[in-house]
């Protein structure tokens, strides 16, 4: 708790949006829970879409995440 | 359509076997001479029903894959809508607290589509790309400019269109998986560090009913705007009131709940969207049923009259030639 008291949260530093921060807390607090529990919060973080960055009109190519990976 | 072709063949049908045969050889070389291939259908008496009962095949087919779809959509809707009722709950407390400022006006706007990736869902894709384009439309000017985050792979096609240059993002597959909160979450992050915005607006198909939806927009201030609104007084102004645990500045909180708030929008909105689909696509796919239903019986009706005309001839021939033969 002391590093929220600090002028930026330590997650803000590092880059990260406070989604991303709650995120990880929250997949931290199902890893906690028991079976069978366990395996039924994991169906509800399951990550799929495919995101593609468009310039001057073009499409770039899509990156697909499927992981919560941050 | 295939009711004047078939008309048309069988005039021909009907017309081909009257020509007088005296001798069989010399008709089939003569007529071989004169007419093209097709037309020595030496014999045929009755009318070629086959066009119609092709057509009716693929009709039937047609109308057992529309139901189908039918059946699916409606299973699926269930299940979507209760997430969907539940999840109006995670923005209604933002709403409360922030307010909603549709109206406010910014530089940079940031327009999110959402739309979805498959079809055959009467327009409530085409809705919100109106509203979407509507919108980009009202706000962009000269000292402006806003873009836009596609979500789904229908808005973008019809958004590449004409506006190809705003288009800052576009995501898709989104719904491979049932749509849930952590994979809103990483998306929203995504959004968020990938576009600079002042005021980010969430265009999607707000569900009431299986047939009725609300194109629907919900606005979000970046912390910046929004701490200059809430100087300006008005609903923001209240967030002073509020006591607040640990030690973050108000610009920190502001930009932790705008980051929040559109994550739950987002999800909500996702939500929202793919329930108004289903819908749609449960409405469409029942008119489409219907449809196929009666054009099948207007086939039915065409083949089977024209059956009985080819009997009534034969029939008529047969008597015909008998009283010939009596008298």
């Amino acid at each position: 708790m002391s590093a929220t008291t600090a002028a930026v949260p330590f997650w803000r530093a590092a880059g990260m949006t406070y989604i991303g921060y709650s995120n990880i807390c929250a997949a931290l607090v199902r890893n906690c829970l028991k079976e069978p529990f366990k395996s039924e919060a994991a169906s509800r973080e399951k990550v799929h879409f495919s995101v593609a960055k468009w310039t001057d009109g073009k499409q770039e190519k899509p990156t697909v995440r499927t992981e919560s990976d941050e | 359509m295939a009711m004047a072709a078939l008309r048309r063949e069988g005039r021909r049908l009907l017309l081909s076997p009257t020509v007088p045969n005296p001798a069989p050889a010399a008709a089939a070389a003569r007529s071989s001479a004169i007419s093209p291939p097709e037309m020595t259908l030496l014999g045929v008496r009755s009318i070629s029903t086959q066009v119609v009962r092709n057509r009716m095949k693929s009709v039937k087919n047609i109308q057992k894959i529309t139901k189908a779809m039918k059946m699916v959509a409606a299973s699926k809707l269930r299940a979507v809508q209760t997430r969907t009722e539940n999840s109006r709950g995670l923005w209604q407390p933002f709403t409360a607290l922030l307010g909603d400022a549709p109206s406010v006006d910014v530089k940079k706007n940031v327009i999110v589509a959402i739309t979805s990736d498959k079809g055959l869902c009467g327009g409530i894709n085409s809705t919100s790309v109106k509203v979407s384009r509507a919108l980009h439309k009202l706000t962009s000017g000269p000292e402006k400019e806003s873009k836009y985050v596609i979500l789904g792979e229908k808005g973008k096609v019809q958004l590449v269109r004409d506006s190809r240059k705003s288009i800052e993002m576009s995501v898709t597959e989104l719904q491979k998986n049932p749509i849930n909160y952590t994979q809103i979450a990483v998306l929203a992050d995504d959004i968020l560090k990938n576009v600079e915005y002042d005021a980010l607006r969430v265009i999607f198909n707000k569900f009431h009913s299986v047939i009725s939806f609300k194109p629907t927009m919900v606005t979000i201030l970046s912390p910046e705007v929004a701490e200059k609104e809430s100087e300006a007084g008005g609903k923001i102004g209240d967030l002073d009131s509020y006591e607040i645990e640990g030690g973050e500045t108000k610009s920190e909180i502001l930009q932790n709940l705008a980051e929040f708030q559109f994550s739950c929008v987002l999800y909500n909105g996702a939500l929202e969207n793919a329930c108004s689909e289903l819908g749609a696509r449960m409405s469409a796919m029942d008119s489409s049923s219907r449809n196929a239903g009666d054009m099948l019986d207007r086939l039915t009706l065409t083949y089977n009259r024209t059956r009985q005309a080819s009997i009534t001839t034969e029939l008529i021939e047969i008597i015909s030639g008998a009283s010939a033969l009596e008298g």
